[in-house]
């Protein structure tokens, strides 16, 4: 009986020792809820309904959002091979004009969202890097299947990629600006980008 | 007799909720244990793959490499062509057409329509099921549209995704592709859209196992696929302006999405 309380008594320490240390990084699930959570409660609070409103609903949801895209990661796998052709002034003016250009489509799309089901699948941890596979069911009868590629830096998770029914952002974002950069030039992609964050 | 139909009805009931609960994938709130459900299982081996994929680039001094796979598109000035057209048919026709519909016709409605061309397709995913040796696939499917025909009303209520019966959305260009057939190369069809030659191949053997081709009169086919693209329109959009406001360059953006998008049906 003694034996069996001090066995509990040495699972428990580990179990503390467990839980507490080594998992500086959260679970990458619980990271895609959290900012899916808060984007969900912004989009369906009635006080920001108010289209007057919509500057400060479009603000709210950009701060969560930058909490769990790397728009820098996001922009080097974007341009593949090209990135360290750059220079270091060249690649912060993309990634600024680039992570403005995501940020919009992606608050353009979640700002539709109302009564949509998010069902967490699963989730997959490989060292630096996860994957979390997320069903999306709206009103219309109709699941979206998405999957979050997180890298972890500086301790924490971060969203370098989603891929979407199968279709990659990124992937889809390289095989844009590959054929713009054979067809014209680094300086023409750049004055694609401005344009299409000015409009 | 009516008391046979009743015990049968509850029987296929009673097969389909354990079904529901015996497939693993549960549609419950997120709860630590479906993480490592059977779901996860049946995935892990193309997870590695690509998670692999990752960590290989990252040590190489050029990130990316050829991660994302391209089709060849010898065609592409004709296509551009195509594009435009395409984009001035929905602006100009489909989309003002689906917009008035879509004001006249209450969303349950539209949904209930799209239900029901869905259900009807039944044939092309069985058969297509079938050929990629699919078996489990086509039997649930045979059970999906069992159930939104009898209980359903002929298909307008899509009960089977409410108890969970899974879709296996397969088409013929998907099992050429099973089958080893490369995609050839790229076609931005007029009126049709994107398509690669082996998935046109597809489309055009999907028509014969298409109910609504065999429907009575000659003029019914036409009118009935008009109504399904008017109806799907209404219901979508907006799909297609995010898609453009989001591109560089549309026309390369819809080709790479319609591209990944077939591949990771063909992998499925």
């Amino acid at each position: 009986m003694r034996r069996k309380g001090w066995i509990g008594i040495t699972l428990l320490a580990l179990w503390a020792v467990c839980g507490f240390d080594p998992v500086w990084a959260g679970v990458p699930t619980e990271k895609v809820k959290e900012t899916t959570d808060k984007i969900l409660a912004i989009v369906s609070d009635p006080a920001l309904k108010d289209p007057a409103k919509e500057a400060q609903r479009r603000e709210c949801i950009r701060k969560a959002v930058d909490e769990l895209c790397d728009w820098e990661e996001m922009s080097r796998r974007s341009m593949g091979r090209h990135w360290a052709q750059r220079s270091e002034q060249e690649k912060k003016e993309f990634v600024r004009l680039f992570g403005q250009l995501l940020e919009r489509t992606y608050i353009d799309k979640v700002e539709s969202y109302s009564g949509e089901k998010v069902n967490y699948l699963g989730e997959r941890v490989d060292g630096d890097y996860a994957e979390v596979e997320v069903k999306i069911v709206t009103k219309k009868n109709t699941e979206i299947l998405v999957l979050y590629k997180l890298r972890a830096r500086d301790q924490k998770w971060w969203v370098y990629d989603m891929v979407i029914e199968g279709v990659s952002l990124v992937n889809n974002y390289r095989t844009q600006f590959t054929d713009i950069l054979a067809k014209s030039s680094f300086e023409g992609l750049m004055k694609k980008l401005r344009e299409k964050t000015a409009e | 007799m009516k008391r046979t139909c009743l015990a049968a009805l509850i029987v296929i009931l009673c097969f389909v909720s354990l079904e529901a609960t015996s497939s693993g994938q549960s549609t419950a709130t997120y709860a630590p244990e479906n993480l490592v459900g059977a779901h996860r299982v049946e995935l892990a081996p193309i997870q590695v793959a690509s998670l692999k994929e990752a960590s290989a680039e990252e040590e190489e001094a050029e990130p990316i490499g050829s991660l994302g796979e391209t089709v060849p598109d010898p065609l592409e000035p004709l296509n551009r062509v195509f594009f435009e057209f395409n984009d001035r048919l929905y602006f100009w026709v489909l989309k003002p057409v689906a917009t008035g519909y879509k004001t006249v016709v209450p969303e349950e409605v539209r949904v209930c329509t799209r239900n029901f061309f869905h259900n009807l397709a039944f044939p092309v995913r069985f058969v297509n099921n079938l050929f990629q040796g699919k078996f489990f696939g086509a039997f649930e499917e045979t059970c999906g549209f069992l159930v939104n025909s009898v209980i359903g009303l002929g298909g307008l209520a899509d009960i089977a995704t409410a108890v969970d019966l899974k879709r296996h959305e397969e088409d013929m260009g998907q099992t050429l592709a099973v089958h080893g057939a490369g995609p050839a190369f790229y076609i931005n069809w007029p009126f049709l859209g994107p398509s690669t030659l082996r998935d046109t191949i597809g489309t055009a053997g999907d028509i014969f196992l298409d109910p609504l081709t065999y429907l009575g009169d000659y003029w019914y086919a036409p009118y009935s696929r008009g109504l399904n693209v008017v109806n799907e329109t209404s219901l979508r959009i907006g799909d297609y302006e995010s898609l453009k406001k989001a591109a560089l360059d549309p026309y390369v953006a819809l080709r790479d999405a319609y591209y990944q998008n077939r591949l990771s049906k063909i992998k499925e």
